[in-house]
């Protein structure tokens, strides 16, 4: 009977999906062939068995990225080896008791309005902002030996602007024990190794450059926000944000230095025509140009990082020294997405485990939770729904719109 | 009292500089305190003229800047704005304390715990080889906030005496409100703070340690200034607070 239903449903969202399609061919506001193609592609990888992260990899990383919200929702678990259909539970109150961290966290929070989207109502960012101290909190608390760093929260605010407070703690925590690992230490020592990367790129590429910059003495602090908030808190365009995480979720923990470099590089003329002085060239360069042409830095960031591996800098710089955990656990971080089943599969194992164990399971929970996240009038709708308006248009929209009189789920299994 | 005792020592690293020796003298100051004090509104305020609507923690170190002209001179006063999370400071900071000519301590009024850790940043800068002969100065920021004072001000008044600091309470946000509640008409307070320290940084040099120092000039009009104490206990170059 379960078996019969789930065939006939596979088969609906199919339909829906091609339905879907059809409408981002027609009504898509820059035609653009590849990002058809792509979004097939993206399509194929999640419903192979094992998912086929490489091509999510590379997706995620070539030009336009994930596309769009709804994608980013399906890619970014997998790209972190995280099961949708067993996220950690919603916190409790108790996250916040006594936490070493919680005054900063609150106080961090507070100020981070910027990064919430511009027509959002006052009262929706504030509820937003009490969820992003709880999943702040959340991960710290699981993960004693991690400490927080002001910057984390323009991190966890980008991931929870676009999954929603489960999937954010279980991203997060991911993301913390691993890629944002060396940040989290007691102390800055790790970080200030990562950052020391970035000089001898920019020596490799542009010997004049990098000595005007040894001359001014400038240091690498300029570079700092951007490398542990993944320039979250810097960009004021929350689009190229989310752009630049597919990248650096697709990457080694070192891509934003290798990006760094390249925004560093693209302003060559600007640097060298600035007084050759610590403060002036630290006040330039810490201030980023809104418009800088991301696909192209991300492609040559890509480039550098191959001319250039994280080894071979090492080797040339005498960076070797410092153990990096970010940069050790990489390989072993990597091994660990190859063998992901499918969404379908996952919600089938779990749904199963769950009717093993208790009448209502963690697939009852899931449920439940879901019904709650697309529960009408939720912020969690019409951030999707910005998103898809964004991306799609006003057709969209429509459908959009008539698939939520449906029933929820049918939005989250469009791909 | 932070006096200018040792001021040849300290206009030599003045002069000294790397600098193509510009018609304009830059002051650099730099701003510590814990996190959520208001470094980042007060240095803005200084810099940009108001209070900044939307401020967000300081990751590292933030650099503003702004020209003065003191007595026809123009003079760049250039601000450090530092990162408060103490786990930036050790191996983040440091390379900014270079050059430094002067230290802004900041504190909460409302905030206890902000004012108890002033010691520290004052062993920070003490680490960071800053003799005596840089002034210092004391800030209890958000005055405004008359409801909720923690930190009187006899209490930090004794403080900054220990400390040989003058200290100025003001508010960042609203700059014309003094603690008791007073108004100072239009003048700018976090303004008069800023030139303050400029003018006690400029009377330091030998060259113009001659010329009067009480006379503002340009932006600025401070009704007192210089070495002279202000009234009760505090200590040099306090405006009219
Ligand atoms: N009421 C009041 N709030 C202030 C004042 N100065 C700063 N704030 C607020 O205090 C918080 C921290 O300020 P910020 O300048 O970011 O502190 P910083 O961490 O020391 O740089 C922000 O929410 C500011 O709006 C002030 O003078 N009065
Ligand atoms: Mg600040």
């Amino acid at each position: 009977m379960d078996g019969w239903m789930d065939g006939w449903m596979d088969g609906w969202m199919d339909l829906l999906y091609i339905i879907y399609l059809i409408f981002i061919c027609f009504f898509s506001t820059e035609p653009n062939v590849g990002r058809k193609q792509k979004l097939t592609e993206i399509h194929q990888a999640l419903i192979s068995d094992p998912v086929d992260i490489e091509t999510l990899k590379r997706a995620a990383a070539t030009r336009g990225g994930l596309l769009t919200d709804e994608v980013r929702r399906k890619v970014w678990p997998k790209l972190l080896n995280i099961n949708v259909y067993n996220l950690p539970h919603r916190p409790g109150r108790d996250v916040r008791d006594n936490h070493r961290d919680h005054n900063q966290v609150v106080l961090d929070v507070r100020r981070s309005m910027k990064r919430f989207p511009k027509g959002m109502p006052a009262s929706e960012r504030a509820v937003l902002q009490e969820q992003l101290v709880d999943v702040i909190l959340e991960v710290l608390k699981r993960n004693p030996q991690l400490h927080y760093y002001q910057g984390y929260h323009d991190v966890a605010v980008s991931l929870l602007l676009v999954v929603g407070e489960r999937m954010a703690i279980a991203m997060l925590d991911t993301l913390s024990n691993y890629h944002l690992r060396d940040f989290m230490d007691p102390t800055m020592d790790s970080t200030k190794h990562i950052l020391n990367y970035l000089m001898p790129i920019l020596e490799q590429v542009d010997a004049e450059l990098y000595d005007f910059m040894m001359r001014a003495e400038v240091g690498t602090i300029f570079a700092l926000s951007w490398l542990i908030t993944w320039f979250g808190h810097v960009l004021s365009e929350f689009k190229h944000t989310l752009r630049l995480y597919d990248f650096f979720l697709s990457s080694h923990p070192l891509m934003p230095i290798y990006l760094a470099a390249t925004i560093v590089l693209h302003r060559e003329k600007e640097v060298k025509q600035t007084e050759c002085d610590m403060a002036m060239v630290h006040h330039l360069l810490s201030r980023i140009p809104q418009d800088l042409p991301y696909e192209l830095l991300i492609s040559q960031a890509r480039d550098l990082f191959a001319r250039y591996p994280p080894s071979l800098l090492a080797r040339r710089a005498a960076l070797q020294s410092h153990k990096s955990l970010s940069i050790s656990t990489f390989q072993a971080f990597q091994l660990s997405t190859l063998h992901q089943r499918p969404d379908s599969v996952l919600q089938r194992l779990t749904k199963a485990h769950g009717a093993a164990t208790s009448g209502h399971g963690l697939g009852a929970a899931l449920s439940r939770d879901r019904g709650q996240l697309w529960g009408k009038g939720n912020r969690m709708v019409k951030m999707a729904v910005w998103g898809l308006s964004a991306t799609l248009g006003a057709a969209m929209l429509a459908v959009a719109q008539t698939a939520m009189e449906w029933g929820p789920d049918v939005l989250l299994q469009l791909f | 009292m932070a006096d200018s005792g040792s001021s040849g020592e300290f206009s030599a690293s003045l002069t000294s500089s790397t600098l193509p020796p510009p018609r304009t003298r830059i002051f650099k100051i730099i701003v510590i305190g814990d996190s959520g004090v208001g470094k980042t509104c007060l240095t803005y305020r200084f810099c940009a003229g108001k209070f900044p609507e939307k401020t967000e923690a300081t990751i590292g170190v933030d650099f503003r800047e702004r020209l003065v002209e003191i007595d026809g001179e123009k003079i760049k006063i250039q601000l450090w704005d530092t990162a408060g999370q103490e786990r930036f400071r050790k191996s983040m900071v440091q390379h900014y304390y270079r050059n430094v000519h002067a230290v802004v301590f900041v504190y909460d009024i409302t905030n206890a715990a902000s004012f108890r850790n002033l010691p520290a940043w004052i062993e920070e800068c003490r680490q960071h080889a800053l003799g005596n002969e840089v002034p210092r100065i004391l800030v209890g920021n958000k005055c405004d906030l008359q409801d909720s004072v923690q930190v009187g001000t006899e209490v930090a008044q004794q403080f900054a005496d220990t400390h040989s600091m003058p200290l100025f309470e003001t508010s960042a946000k609203n700059s014309n409100i003094l603690k008791d509640g007073s108004s100072r008409g239009s003048s700018d307070h976090v303004e008069a703070i800023f030139m303050t320290v400029a003018h006690k940084l400029r009377s330091q040099k030998p060259l113009v340690l001659s010329q009067p120092s009480d006379r503002a000039g340009g932006t600025v009009n401070l009704s007192s200034c210089g070495d002279s104490r202000g009234e009760g206990a505090r200590s040099w170059g306090c405006s009219s607070c």
